[in-house]
């Protein structure tokens, strides 16, 4: 801290005189000014014109104007009247997405067996799908899906709209099974607030590609609120500026969420489920059969991405970083930076609490819920600096009836990697912590039923009459599990790969942050970095022996010169 | 002390110019390189790594330099080891320099270092010299290991763990350099050799004076 | 004698550049805060309110706002702003001493670094006022021993709400207005 201060105040002084200098030969030698040209072109940047990407250009690519297609000049009723008439031209779309997770809520996972899926997982936020269907289908692909027995072969059932809507007015609300407001309603329920029915001639006819906002209604939201699960996604990332995320800025490249999860027949790519790890299969070509992941940041830039300009000692070692460290790790800095706080942790083993028998929320310092009656204690934070960790792309979870650790933590989903298997990188990740229900007996996580289809009165559901019982036991019942009626809470963690908002490449991790004693990787182990790692003992000796070496030759001198000293008086 | 001295001329130019970079690119070597090794922080991380890497590349250069020169002229012959009078060197040092006795050694243009010095400076470029090479050689390639095909064998930690023993190894050497440079004719006859090239030395005893 | 006089000049230079190299560190502290950045600002904000001898709370900063405007990443930081009347009039009444303004109002400064702590930066008010004479040095002593009770957190206590000045407080690095007046 002294150190910097003194630097500082020097550099202060340099730059201090410096600018003078640069100032007076402006003025001196300069007739047309050159620094009033600076932020002109500054403020010019502001609203540039439209860059290549841009909403208008792309929509100047497209051959059809839907306004002017007759099967979509009909008053619609419903959303899957609309996905009817898409149909008619499109008509392997439906298919096509029925394969898709978007649709199933489904996975298997290749490397282990293990059946993922919203339908299967269990996390530690609002816990899981079964017995909430009506609510969590908000966000599913498709109409109608209220509880286990949906009909997953109806094409109708598809919604397109949620994701090809341009207007921003097309709103799915928690609780009619994936429609949106088809009328004026009161939500959410008893609030008063109005929400507007949809106009889904107007939304049908503006159809378009999808966008930062159509994949962000969900997945900005996840968790139950704006940045609260993924903590690199969030509303900010509708508009977002250069500063917070490079490729998606919105007055730049303006990247959608397509531009990198490179979309064929509706199957998305990209998914945490099977996370890629370390890409070294190099840049994608145009032409080429590339069935590898395609939103990695190795698909496009490959795997020697550091280019000249600078040292080019340093361009090489920075090369070199690539094959153990993942681009994120020095190139997000912080997530959660567009000022949404994200939630760092969320304790249901306090929830239920009334005042005056009523439910109520505290609220934070920021302004955010610290604690809610229907979900219990929650911590909030904004550009987090990640935690660090190898990771090969393989992951585990803990699933219904797998046994959770009562005196510890439980890891909802384990992300394997590590420095030997060759096939690991060093991902930043948000670690989420919960604390959630288990059955004493079958030692195995519970998954409460908490919101009801809405309009319902539903005394098992939580968030209606806040007893854990009711609410454990319909929703053991609803996923097929045993539930004995004791239970108690466990703490959890879950971990998300962190992979959104790259920051500005000046912005990147200095060397610092890691190379050294406490940096950001000390927690990580099986590499050796210079300046963070070493053997304490041979410290000890080397710096021991070169003590004692000093002190060998100051004693042997002073010996010299007090003899010298005695033999001359 | 002893007024009974003279001057030969043990040091050529180029020796001088080679020790003089060689010390100061040692010690910068040594300033950066214990900066990377974490023991404080003064140039920053990636600066220091930069100069250390450059200060390397130049301690290279000097040194193919440095063996050309004693190759051509025969001067490697300075290196040969002795045992001859060791004996008398380290009671010199444990006694005789107390009593103002005679140096048991007298440098000559044919044998500029005492058996001692042969000895210390064979060590440093035998064995510091070549241990901080390689292994510097391979920390600083470090990424090529997998196209050499020596991944297997090697690991960073040992590397960088035989690169930190010499480089303490050439930190005690140094700080007992400096200080034997003063245990000549006078305490500062060594370092003006080094300078100037001319040696204070002790008159030959029994013969006549040298000039 | 020689040597006796270079052992002095000696003494001062190694004191000088050991004084040199402390100041920074002497003008200025730096604690961990035990809360995220709003809470520590807010219970902060609180304690300035409570404090009385004339408190009041003058703007709340946020550079690393200009920061992102400007293109750029940087670490949370928020600059509370405080004066007190109480202490600033007679400084500001004193023609000798009225460049002092520059160090108006009082300052907090609450931020995040890269080990993801959140930090507390004051300045050493009392020390500092030492070098500027009687009155300055008491008054500033006065200001130290407030700035004290700045700082007690009280983890019992719930968290405050955030105070965010009316008049464009929030803007890129924008300034005060809301608080009383200094």
């Amino acid at each position: 801290m002294r150190e910097k201060h003194t630097r500082g105040a020097l550099l202060g002084l340099l730059a201090g005189a410096l600018a003078l200098t640069v100032h007076l030969s402006w003025s001196a030698n300069d007739p047309a000014p050159a620094p009033a040209a600076a932020p002109a072109k500054a403020a010019e940047g502001g609203k540039a014109a439209p860059q290549p990407g841009s909403v208008q250009l792309r929509a100047a690519r497209t051959t059809a104007d839907h306004s002017k297609f007759k099967e979509l000049q009909q008053d619609f009723k419903s959303g899957p009247e609309v996905t009817k008439a898409c149909l008619s031209c499109h008509t392997e779309a439906a298919k096509q997405v029925h394969k898709t997770k978007h649709w199933t809520w489904e996975f298997l996972n290749p490397d282990n067996g293990q059946k993922l899926g919203k339908k299967h997982v269990i996390n530690n936020f609002c816990t899981a799908v079964p017995s909430n269907y009506a609510f969590c289908t908000a966000c599913h692909v498709g109409y109608g899906w209220k509880d286990a027995n949906y009909d997953f072969k109806s094409e109708t059932n598809v919604d397109c709209l949620v994701c090809h809507d341009t207007t921003g007015d097309y709103k799915k609300l928690p609780g009619l099974a994936g429609h949106p407001a088809y009328k004026q309603m009161e939500f959410p329920p008893k609030s008063g607030r109005q929400v507007p029915a949809v106009d889904l001639q107007e939304v049908a006819q503006k159809v378009g590609a999808t966008s930062r906002a159509t994949c962000g209604a969900c997945h900005f939201l996840g968790g139950g609120g704006d940045a609260v699960k993924h903590g690199d996604l969030d509303t900010s990332l509708k508009n977002p500026k250069r500063y917070l995320d490079v490729h998606m800025d919105a007055n730049g490249l303006n990247f959608s969420c397509g531009t990198c999860h490179a979309t064929k027949g509706h199957n998305i790519p990209g998914s945490r489920y099977t996370p890629t790890g370390k890409d070294d299969g190099g840049t994608h070509m145009r032409g080429k059969v590339d069935e590898s992941n395609p939103a990695t940041c190795q698909s496009c830039h490959g795997g020697k991405p550091h280019k000249g300009k600078q040292n080019g000692m340093i361009t090489d070692k920075l090369n070199e970083h690539t094959e153990k460290i993942a681009c994120q790790t020095c190139h997000i800095p912080q997530y959660a930076r567009g000022n949404k706080p994200t939630k760092m942790s969320w304790d249901w083993s306090t929830a239920g609490k009334l005042k005056d028998g009523k439910p109520f929320t505290v609220k934070d310092s920021a302004g955010h819920e610290s604690y809610a009656t229907i979900k219990g204690n929650f911590t909030y934070e904004s550009d987090v600096v990640p935690d660090y960790m190898w990771l090969n792309g393989k992951v585990k979870y803990t699933l219904l009836g797998d046994p959770v650790n009562p005196n510890g933590v439980t890891e909802i989903n384990h992300y394997y990697g590590s420095a030997e298997d060759g096939k690991s990188r060093i991902w930043p990740v948000k670690i989420f912590r919960g604390k959630q229900p288990y059955d004493l007996e079958t030692k195995s996580l519970l998954v409460p039923h908490t919101a009801a289809e809405y309009g319902v009165k539903d005394d098992a559901a939580f968030w209606q009459n806040f007893k854990w019982d009711a609410a454990l036991k319909a929703g053991a019942e609803a996923a097929g599990q045993p539930f004995g009626g004791k239970f108690d809470f466990v703490k959890t963690e879950m971990t998300w790969p962190i992979t959104h908002m790259v920051a500005p490449k000046e912005d990147a991790l200095t060397c610092t942050q890691c190379h050294s004693r406490s940096g950001r990787l000390q927690k990580v182990e099986g590499i050796y970095m210079p300046g963070r790692d070493g053997k304490p003992w041979l410290d000890w000796i080397g710096w021991l022996a070169a003590l004692g070496t000093l002190a060998g030759v100051i004693f042997h001198g002073g010996l010299r010169i007090y003899l010298a000293n005695r033999k001359a008086g | 002390m002893s007024g009974n001295s003279t001057k030969i001329y043990v040091f050529k130019v180029f020796e001088r110019i080679w020790h003089w970079s060689q010390a100061a690119l040692i010690i910068f070597l040594l300033l950066t390189g214990f900066e990377i090794h974490g023991a404080y922080a003064n140039f920053g991380f990636k600066t220091a790594v930069i100069y250390h890497t450059t200060a390397a590349w130049t301690l290279v250069g000097l040194w193919v330099f440095a063996i050309f020169w004693h190759l051509t002229t025969g001067e490697w012959r300075q290196y040969i080891p002795t045992l001859q009078k060791v004996d008398a060197m380290i009671k010199y040092y444990l006694t005789g320099i107390f009593t103002n006795a005679p140096h048991p050694f007298r440098a000559t243009r044919l044998r500029k270092h005492n058996p001692l010095q042969r000895l210390a400076y064979l060590a440093v470029m035998l064995a510091i010299g070549p241990l901080i090479w390689f292994t510097g050689w391979f920390y600083l390639f470090y990424g090529s290991w997998a196209d050499w095909g020596m991944d297997k064998y090697l690991s960073l930690e040992w590397v960088a763990f035989f690169h930190t023993v010499a480089a303490f190894m050439m930190l005690v050497f140094l700080i007992a350099h400096l200080y034997l440079t003063t245990a000549g004719h006078t305490p500062t006859s060594h370092i003006k050799a080094m300078i100037t090239g001319w040696e204070e030395v002790d008159a030959e005893e029994p013969a006549a004076p040298a000039k | 004698m020689l040597k006796i006089a270079a052992g002095f000049v000696a003494g001062i230079a190694v004191t000088g550049a050991a004084a040199w190299t402390m100041a920074g560190g002497l003008m200025f502290n730096e604690r961990v805060s035990p809360f995220g950045v709003e809470e520590t600002v807010a219970r902060i904000q609180h304690n300035i309110q409570a404090t009385g001898n004339g408190w009041t709370l003058s703007g709340l900063r946020n550079p690393a706002r200009a920061v992102q405007t400007d293109g750029g990443n940087t670490l949370p930081v928020l600059m509370v702003e405080a004066c007190s009347t109480t202490y600033s009039k007679p400084i500001l009444n004193d023609d000798s001493v009225r460049y002092l303004s520059i160090l108006m109002p009082c300052k907090i400064s609450v931020y995040k670094k890269n080990d993801g702590k959140v930090y507390i930066g004051t300045m050493n008010a009392g020390l500092m006022g030492k070098m500027f004479g009687p009155l300055v040095g008491d008054v500033m002593g006065k200001v130290a021993e407030d700035q004290q009770k700045f700082l007690v957190m009280d983890p019992t206590k719930p968290a405050p709400p955030l105070i965010v000045p009316k008049a464009g407080g929030e803007g890129a690095g924008g300034g005060g207005g809301g608080g009383g007046g200094c």
